[in-house]
């Protein structure tokens, strides 16, 4: 395997994903839009909640907004899926199939263009954020939050990519925002475990995403970064892309096939 | 009383196109009209006006006694329309289209059931009838489409480029379905850019581009009007000066071509026989011999000094 | 043949047609109902102390509360889905046969609205459902069962006709199918998914003279068993007042496409 070739191709990829973006602006207004009205939203209409003994902060936009960066990802990523889906019908995907590029390095392509492009939402969100009135995390929540905005994306694009290969068609689409979409908000995304609803809260423990939620949330709530509230949230990010990365590396060779 | 009347009859779009600029047209009961010409001459925008889905800009139109603006409710229920995008619900299935299509004819129940079963089968897609239209072939979609346009037996059939885009096969089986209809006294005004489909079907053919009639008639008469038909003869060395000594009785001696003597038959193609006993009785070799008729794009070339470009992709006629 | 007789077939037949055509596009059924249903759950798992809070109103539980907002958020996307079959019938050409026929112009429309009517309704009777599995009050009963069917229908056709409106006037889909975020945009400003004391704003000032407010008021006071014949009427002014607007917008939006062509 030549190093230098693959990641050559993992950069071509990247950048046409990028193209894609600069040339159709219009296509990433969903992906901003759609969690930029559920921040605003949820925090006008719930914002009250902070009221209830359980919740670390008065300000319920700080609160929910790393979870609206999340869910910039996953409708990010679900878009890389909708992308590969529309290459495969029009036939474009065909071309890189046969070319000697390793199936790795062409999956990687993929899904890196996508965390890079979930920067996209974050940028947004945070700016919104901040104008109606977000705490501001400090340098390291910041960088925390980023950092599993970013992880977040390739996983989603991973997700994405499987369905994509799978069914071959964009009218899947659906079924890759939705899967992201349930994946962050059942979390403790509406609010601290302790005061979610017995049934939510034993799903909230199970869902890996939730470290993930809550380790983004710690710079906005105010609390240290510690390595004890850190790490489950980095454990739960490999061990999610190893293994949707791990469904859609199968996919990508059962298609060749 | 014709089916359809068409005086100055014009379309202009904002921007100031003109696609229908002036088109004076008469078809007559039981014929089969054709409107011949490329993509954009104005043929769609004329059978639109004249289905009463557009309204005219200038000039009147009638089908079937009633004037397509002030009447179009009677209009439409005496047409059948069977458009270019053969608008059918890929979710629906034959079946459930012809019985939606008798609906809005007015027929109800038994009846309609009934007349929407025959025409399945008269159009043979009997065995597909219950499957989604989404998994019809090209040229079952075309068929179905014609079934529906049928469902009310209209006086007047609206054809807009029946066999657009479908193979040899299925574009003979619309042709034979059309001319069987017309048999049973059906009026079909037609738009196609094939010329053999205006050659084989069409009573009269109207020859339209930039939205304005440039030709009209008979095949033959549009043809004849054109040009006669001429022999290609290809001879054995030497007999050249003798073999048109003796043709040019039959017509003008053309320019010779690839070695092939030409000769124009004045009186027609029915000439052949007699100029190939005469090359006989003479004593020629005759190598080979072809026949070469006029075409509608020989028409074409001359009324708009362009080819007409479903030319090349329609079979050659049949000598 | 009696013309009135032959329109009214028609529209049934039209509306038959619409909400078969639903069914067998399963990637339309899923946003109008699951992703209600999904939200619906994640906020009362999620929100559900909010009961708790000072202010709030005399509920058994919170989903009586929020159920009512699932169903009107369920209905307005189902209004939505009219608008884009309609939209995708303009693109493929159907809207064609439907106009060459000897049928009335409105009969089109109005029967995509009666199609979009029983969506509605088929929406209402999900999460009614689903209240009852779950463990709703439904305090009214039976007529007030009713009643939030018929408030869900009508909501359904009042949005239907917005989106017909915006199909007729573009005639593409994709354009009707942008409307999605409006829809959580509106929703999010009324009493939908809290009470309207409890709003943050800049919700809580606009839910004050949203429409929406007062239709979601009508579907949830049958269920948590305040209702008032004030907040009846209110509902159906609403109702009435978004009709008038769509109806308005619709008719305009389809002559100027009957005009053009």
């Amino acid at each position: 395997m030549n190093l230098a070739a693959d990641l050559a191709t993992v950069r071509v990829l990247i950048r046409r994903a990028s193209n894609e973006l600069l040339r159709v602006p219009g296509a990433a207004i969903p992906g901003v839009l759609a969690p930029t009205i559920f921040f605003l939203g949820l925090s006008s209409v719930f914002g009250g909640l902070t009221e209830l003994t359980g919740f670390d902060t008065d300000s319920y936009q700080s609160f929910i907004l790393p979870v609206s960066l999340l869910q910039g990802a996953g409708f990010t990523g679900a878009a890389t899926g909708v992308n590969l889906a529309r290459d495969i019908e029009q036939g474009w995907f065909d071309r890189l199939l046969a070319s000697p590029a390793p199936r790795p390095a062409l999956l990687a392509g993929m899904v890196l263009s996508a965390s890079l492009r979930s920067l996209i939402p974050a940028v947004v969100l945070l700016a919104v954020g901040f104008a109606v009135g977000v705490d501001w995390p400090g340098f390291g929540g910041l960088v925390l939050a980023v950092f599993c905005v970013m992880a977040t994306g390739t996983i989603a694009a991973c997700w994405g990519v499987t369905l994509a290969l799978h069914y071959k068609t964009q009218s899947a689409a659906p079924l890759m925002q939705a899967g992201m979409f349930v994946l962050v908000l059942f979390t403790t995304a509406y609010a601290p475990i302790e005061l979610l609803q017995g049934w939510l809260a034993e799903i909230a423990r199970i869902n890996p995403l939730t470290q993930v939620v809550d380790a983004a949330r710690l710079g906005f709530t105010g609390q240290p970064i510690t390595w004890a509230d850190t790490w489950p949230a980095l454990a739960a990010l490999a061990g999610l892309l190893a293994v949707l990365s791990w469904f859609a590396l199968r996919e990508m060779r059962r298609t060749s096939l | 009383m014709p089916a359809i009347e068409v005086s100055a009859l014009e379309r202009e779009f904002p921007g100031g196109i003109r696609a229908v600029d002036g088109v004076d047209l008469e078809v007559a009961d039981g014929e089969i009209y054709a409107f011949l010409g490329p993509n954009g001459a104005g043929k769609t925008t004329t059978v639109r006006m004249l289905t009463t889905l557009l309204r005219p800009t200038g000039g009147h139109a009638r089908v079937a006694g009633h004037d397509v603006v002030d009447d179009a409710a009677d209009v439409r229920r005496a047409i059948g329309v069977a458009l270019q995008e053969a608008a059918l619900d890929p979710l629906m299935t034959g079946r459930e289209l012809i019985r939606l299509q008798a609906t809005l004819h007015g027929l109800i129940g038994g009846e309609a059931e009934r007349r929407g079963d025959a025409l399945i089968r008269r159009v043979g897609l009997e065995r597909a009838a219950d499957r989604r239209v989404g998994t019809y072939s090209g040229g079952m979609r075309r068929r179905l489409d014609l079934a529906s346009a049928l469902v009310h037996e209209p006086k007047v059939l609206f054809l807009d480029e029946p066999t657009t885009g479908l193979d040899p096969v299925s574009r003979k089986a619309i042709w034979e379905e059309v001319a069987a209809l017309n048999r049973e006294g059906t009026t079909v005004f037609l738009t196609t850019q094939y010329l053999e489909e205006a050659d084989q079907l069409a009573d009269r053919v109207g020859i339209i581009s930039g939205g304005k009639i440039v030709g009209e008639g008979t095949p033959a008469s549009l043809k004849a009007e054109v040009g006669k038909p001429h022999l290609e003869i290809g001879l054995a060395e030497g007999s050249a000066e003798l073999a048109e000594g003796i043709c040019c009785d039959f017509g003008r001696i053309l320019p010779e071509k690839d070695g092939r003597l030409l000769v124009e038959l004045e009186h027609g193609a029915s000439d052949v026989a007699k100029v190939v006993r005469s090359l006989d009785e003479g004593g020629i070799l005759v190598e080979s011999l072809e026949l070469v008729e006029p075409t509608l794009d020989d028409v074409f070339v001359d009324k708009t000094g362009e080819h007409l470009e479903g030319a090349d992709t329609a079979e050659p006629a049949e000598a | 043949m009696n013309a009135l007789a032959v329109n009214a077939r028609v529209v049934a037949a039209l509306g038959a047609r619409s909400v078969k055509q639903t069914f067998r596009r399963p990637q339309l059924v899923a946003p109008i109902v699951i992703f209600p249903t999904l939200l619906l759950a994640v906020q009362t798992g999620g929100a559900g102390r909010a009961v708790d809070l000072p202010g709030f109103p005399e509920v058994d539980n919170f989903l009586s509360f929020m159920l009512a907002g699932a169903m009107l958020q369920s209905c307005l996307l189902a209004g939505n889905t009219g608008g884009i079959a309609l939209a995708v019938d303009l693109e493929i050409g159907f809207t064609d046969r439907l106009l060459a026929a000897p049928i009335s112009r409105f009969s089109i429309v109005l029967g995509r609205l009666v199609g979009t009517a029983a969506l509605g309704a088929l929406t209402a009777l999900w999460f009614i459902a689903i209240g009852l599995i779950f463990g709703a009050s439904f305090e009214l009963g039976v007529p007030g069962v009713l009643l939030m069917i018929v408030l869900t229908s009508l909501a359904a056709v009042a949005f239907g006709g917005l989106s017909a409106a915006i199909a007729l006037y573009t005639g593409q889909a994709s354009i009707v199918q942008g409307l999605f975020p409006l829809i959580f945009v509106i929703l999010f400003l009324s009493s939908a998914f809290f009470p309207i004391n409890l709003l943050l704003e800049p919700a809580a000032s606009v839910a004050e003279y949203n429409p929406l407010s007062f239709i979601v008021e009508g579907i949830r006071e049958p269920v948590i068993g305040s209702l008032s014949a004030e907040t009846v009427a209110e509902a159906f002014g609403a109702i009435a007042l978004l009709m008038a607007i769509s109806t308005g917008l619709s008719a305009i939006a389809l002559r100027r496409r009957l005009r053009v062509g």
